[in-house]
């Protein structure tokens, strides 16, 4: 098996997030992991108020998104974690933002994991489509990763 | 198609609320050379033990991961599409799949020039098929792959496995030879219509091994290139049933264009019946309007559903191509570019969806039909 092919298969079963809502907030917020959990270049799936979120953990800093691919609804955060891939021509293949890019396991559509945005090659795709991920707010308490709804 | 659907679609890992029994037509189960060796005469399997499966095909990248979704490799490892409890958790329980019919994989073995080892491969794959797969989920059907390159032969294995019960059609790849209106077939049409079997065309194998170059101006570079030329190959497939009369000496036959698009089937029969306006007198057997023949022989399966930049085009094309008579769904599981039976197509109005999920093809296939009550 590739490693490509066990970084997919990862797919245990989501934690349920805890709820720890601080007196005045107004966002909810909910325990999604332990930092020590989420390595940098990993990701979690947890579950969070009914929604199946998942947690990536680029370079040190976190990053949540909704697990339903918006083109079919398949499980998005189960789709590979790779590079942005461009070029200047045929033949031609270079690899930018490493590890910030996830690939819907059907499809294939690329979405930025920082912006919750489609990647896409021109404005025509983005206009049909306007593509985005259910993207949440992320913090750091006392070693738990947090996500705000 | 994609859609800008309000609804936020429901987790993915919770159980779908689908009530409405549908039909699938085209289910990839893995068949290739590890799951029929077992099913080779032992010439073939001795060869193939120390040569591999020498046939054709792969001549491109495909999609997804090894052509398949990401998430139907079985999680105990394995190869996507060889599990049945899979497939049966992950598409047809969860969207209430009433029938799907299989279409197998690795069309490869029709376009080797090897007659007699096509055909042994062929029997192979459809013994494997029915009792690996048909054998043990009574809502599966088969369809009867054949070397189809060597008509004769192609009708023996429909005469040794085509009148099955659970066998409902006969299918080929959409890369040839010689177009399939050509009378060098008929040895096939003649064998479908004794076993009163549908003759699909299933995408593939488009330049590869025996077959013509991809498009008419020759080889392409890239898998999505191919994907485009697609529908040229299957239009000319459908001319040639059309305006070499095949329809008119089977009367019975029916035909199913798989894979290669839909919505482009519309100005086509228009092209069609407006160049018969002049040239009829050329092809004078053929007796109806080309688009007539169509709506009374061929159907057209769903996936890849084309997407429109609207939603009114979709819907005038889909009447254009008759499609509550003509268009049947289908998912294309476990292959990387599915098509989910709730988010795949938009909203379709009660009695379209009922024939398009349903009724279509269950009157093409024998099957019984849609138990009304379980709509909801
Ligand atoms: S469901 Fe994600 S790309 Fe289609």
């Amino acid at each position: 098996m590739s490693a490509t092919e066990r970084r997919l298969s990862d797919s245990r079963r989501p934690d349920s997030a805890e709820s720890m809502r601080p007196a005045g907030s107004s966002d909810k917020r909910f325990r999604a992991a332990r930092v020590s959990e989420i390595p940098p270049g990993s990701r979690k799936i947890v579950e969070v108020e009914g929604r199946s979120i998942g947690v990536y953990n680029i370079q040190g800093a976190f990053h949540a998104l909704r697990n339903v691919c918006p083109h079919q609804g398949a499980e998005l955060c189960k789709g590979l974690v790779t590079a942005a891939v461009v070029s200047s021509g045929p033949g031609d293949f270079r690899f930018e933002r490493e590890g910030e890019i996830v690939r819907c396991p059907w499809h294939q559509w690329e979405f930025d994991i920082k912006t919750g945005c489609m990647v896409v090659d021109g404005k025509v795709r983005t206009k049909s489509y306007e593509v985005t991920v259910e993207k949440f707010g992320v913090s750091v308490e006392e070693d738990y990763v947090m996500i705000h709804l | 198609m994609q859609t800008s659907q309000a609804e936020t679609p429901a987790p993915a890992d919770k159980k779908s609320k689908a009530k409405r029994p549908i039909i699938d037509c085209d289910i990839h189960q893995i068949s290739g050379l590890e799951e029929i060796k077992p099913y080779l005469p032992r010439h073939y399997r001795e060869l193939v033990e120390a040569y591999g499966p020498a046939y054709p095909g792969g001549m491109h990248f495909n999609g997804g991961v090894g052509g398949r979704m990401a998430d139907a490799y079985p999680e105990e490892g394995g190869r996507a599409g060889s599990d049945l409890a899979l497939m049966q958790r992950q598409h047809l329980d969860r969207y209430n799949v009433a029938y799907g019919i299989l279409t197998g994989e690795g069309y490869g073995i029709q376009a080797t020039i090897n007659y007699d080892y096509a055909a042994a491969t062929c029997s192979a794959i459809n013994d494997y098929t029915i009792e690996h797969w048909l054998s043990r989920d009574s809502r599966l059907r088969g369809s009867v792959m054949i070397p189809k390159q060597e008509p004769r032969l192609a009708a023996k294995e429909i005469d040794r496995v085509g009148g099955r019960a659970d066998m409902v059609q006969v299918i080929v790849c959409n890369g040839a030879t010689l177009p399939y209106g050509n009378r060098y077939y008929d040895p096939i049409y003649e064998a479908c219509v004794r076993h009163n079997l549908p003759f699909t065309i299933h995408v593939g194998l488009e330049g590869e091994g025996i077959n013509s170059p991809p498009t008419g101006a020759g080889y392409v570079t890239n898998y999505i290139e191919t994907r485009c030329a697609r529908p040229s190959t299957m239009a000319a497939h459908l001319a040639s049933f059309i305006f070499e009369g095949v329809f008119e000496r089977f009367p019975t036959l029916r035909v199913v264009l798989q894979e290669a698009g839909v919505l482009w089937l519309a100005p086509l029969l228009w092209k069609m019946d407006q160049e018969w306006k002049g040239l009829r007198v050329q092809t004078p057997w053929v007796r109806k309007r080309p688009s007539e023949y169509f709506r009374e022989h061929v159907r057209v399966t769903t996936q890849p559903i084309d997407e429109t930049p609207n939603r009114a085009i979709f819907d005038s094309l889909l009447d254009s191509i008759h499609a509550d008579e003509t268009l049947m769904y289908c998912s294309d599981y476990p292959h990387w570019d599915y098509d989910s039976p709730k988010q795949a197509l938009p909203k379709l109005a009660d009695g379209l969806a009922d024939r398009v999920y349903y009724d279509n093809a269950a009157e093409l296939y024998g099957l019984p039909p849609r138990e009304k009550e379980a709509e909801g």
